[in-house]
């Protein structure tokens, strides 16, 4: 049992407070997953500059630390910004060739220090996420003042992995920027899926089965397929009752499974699309009239930013 | 001066208080009880007994109504998982839409869905009647013993696997027929049900209703017959 939402703004508007949407629906749900809270919010476009946001470790005082890295990352890029939250350096680095394909940034990022994780990469994406409640994701990051078109969000019950910060949701597909996932459910396959991927050098960062979706978009995508192609694959590549929302830095998709077994609650006004595993966390943030249904078995859908946005970002 | 209505009314938040002002006032005999700002709140409404009439003024979450033997209980808004889940008798009404699993293993009364209801709506039904205005999602009647469900659009994929009795009507179009379903063509007695049930709801009977049933393949195991069972299985 795990809470997922997703929310865009159809309009592409950048300055919607989609970091305190995000913040009030994932409250409603933190009692769906009490072990861990995060969010992948899609602010403005830093192209063809990238955002990263590396995890450091796991406590102390790391700031001794980032200095380090920070120093060994300008050797490799340009550092615009740099700063430090808690567990994270967050860094504005580039210009990044091809910033949307950046298959060995995770590994040369990873290497200029011990213990560090690259977990998000992006020109808008960025990734927030640690152990606990939506609460102390706030106390901890601020992220209700952010600003964005899109995002998603999770609060995780672990039920066969490791509860983490590199252990909770959601996920970046690694090596493929700006691309984030969300799941509720079990991959049943994923053992198997993910011997296929290591035996072609695939590395996995955790034993939590949710992390193979955005390996497995990325490779899909990387073998020609489309967003939307690779999704409607998945439906009949993954095993197992799930629901997931995918963005990329500018669309928001749901995915079900072949079995319906997992909730999931679709709001769309001419305005926005606001997604969440239980309509409470919806009727909860959301003002004024609309309609909520539950999508059928194997279904998923896509929506796009308005791409006046992106170009205007 | 605001109109005055009959009805007493809450507006609360929390789960646990809506159900016990709930109760409270039934024990203090109203019959009309308004619950104002619905939130899509859980477990409202389970296990009322008496014959009250509930008005949710909202969507309500899973299992509203849950266990309920002879209240009337309206829903201005949709519906989570598990709507009147194991009801006996009495009335749910649901102007929006109705998650999974919807009437699951209802023994009796009526539960009508305005809107669409998703997966597995009247799995394990014992009996009562279903009323689905709008379409409904995969494997609606799932091993349903009992009970009609009549479906006014489409029905969706796996529709009414492994029954043992009962019947779905279907006014749509249906994606496919689950393990051993059967559709007959509904004779004059189907029609006067359908009109009747459908009528008292504002609802038109006036479609070309399919009439789903048990094909009773499954009923009996016969090693004859052991790729059915394995296509079943």
């Amino acid at each position: 049992m795990c809470g997922i939402i997703g929310y865009l703004d159809k309009s592409g508007n950048v300055d919607t407070p989609i970091g305190d949407i995000l913040y009030r629906m994932l409250s409603t749900l933190s009692c769906r997953g009490p072990d861990s809270a995060g969010v992948a919010l899609f602010g403005k476009s830093h192209k063809p500059k990238l955002v990263l946001r590396i995890k450091l470790g796991e406590r102390g005082s790391l700031e001794k630390k980032a200095k380090v890295v920070t120093e060994e990352l300008r050797r490799l890029f340009p550092i615009h910004e740099s700063q430090v939250y808690s567990e994270y350096l967050r860094a504005v680095v580039g210009p990044v060739e091809e910033p949307g394909n950046a298959p060995n940034l995770a590994r040369q990022v990873e290497s200029v220090a011990e213990g560090l994780e690259l977990v998000s990469a992006g020109t808008r994406l960025e990734i927030v996420k640690q152990v606990g409640s939506p609460e102390n994701l706030e106390r901890s990051y601020r992220i209700r003042s952010f600003r964005g078109t899109h995002g998603l969000g999770h609060t995780r019950l672990s039920t066969e992995s490791r509860v983490d910060l590199s252990h909770s949701q959601p996920f970046w597909a690694r090596g493929l920027a700006d691309l984030a996932t969300v799941h509720n459910g079990h991959i049943t396959n994923y053992h198997r899926l993910r011997r296929q991927y290591e035996q072609r050098g695939f590395r996995f960062y955790t034993e939590n089965d949710s992390e193979i979706i955005g390996l497995y978009l990325r490779d899909q995508i990387s073998r020609g397929l489309s967003f939307e192609e690779a999704l409607q694959a998945s439906v009949d590549d993954f095993d197992g009752s799930f629901c997931y929302l995918a963005a990329t830095a500018n669309q928001l998709a749901y995915v079900k499974d072949s079995f319906a077994l997992k909730p999931l609650n679709v709001a769309e006004t001419d305005q926005f699309v606001a997604i969440a595993t239980e309509e409470v966390a919806l009727r909860a943030t959301l003002p004024g009239h609309f309609e909520v249904s539950e999508p059928d078995v194997r279904q998923f859908h896509l929506w796009s930013v308005a791409t006046h946005a992106m170009e205007a970002a | 001066m605001p109109q005055k209505t009959a009805a007493r009314e809450i507006d609360a938040r929390a789960t646990t208080e809506i159900n016990r002002r709930i109760k409270e006032l039934m024990a203090a005999g109203e019959k009309e009880i308004r619950v104002l700002n619905v939130q899509a709140q859980h477990n409202l409404a389970v296990g009322i007994i008496q014959a009250v009439s509930v008005l949710f003024e909202g969507s309500v979450g899973y299992y509203c109504g849950g266990l309920i033997d002879g209240p009337t209980i309206e829903v201005h808004g949709s519906a989570g998982w598990g709507l009147g889940e194991s009801m006996l008798s009495g009335t749910l009404r649901v102007r929006g839409n109705a998650g999974n699993s919807c009437g699951a293993a209802i023994r009796g009364g009526t539960i009508v869905v305005h809107g669409n209801v998703a997966a597995r709506a009247g799995v394990g039904m014992k009996g009562g009647l279903l009323i689905v205005e709008g379409d409904c999602g995969y494997m609606t009647g799932f091993m349903m013993q009992r009970g009609i469900v009549i479906v006014c659009g489409d029905g969706g994929a796996g529709l009414a696997d492994s029954m043992y009795e009962g019947v779905i009507y279907v006014g749509g179009k249906i994606r496919d027929l689950g393990n051993d379903a059967i559709v007959l063509e509904p004779n004059s007695d189907d029609r006067k049900l359908l009109r009747e049930n459908l009528s008292r709801w504002g609802i038109s009977a006036e479609r070309s209703f399919k009439k789903v049933v048990a094909g009773r393949k499954l009923w009996n195991f016969d090693k004859q017959e052991i790729g059915l069972w394995r296509e079943a299985l």
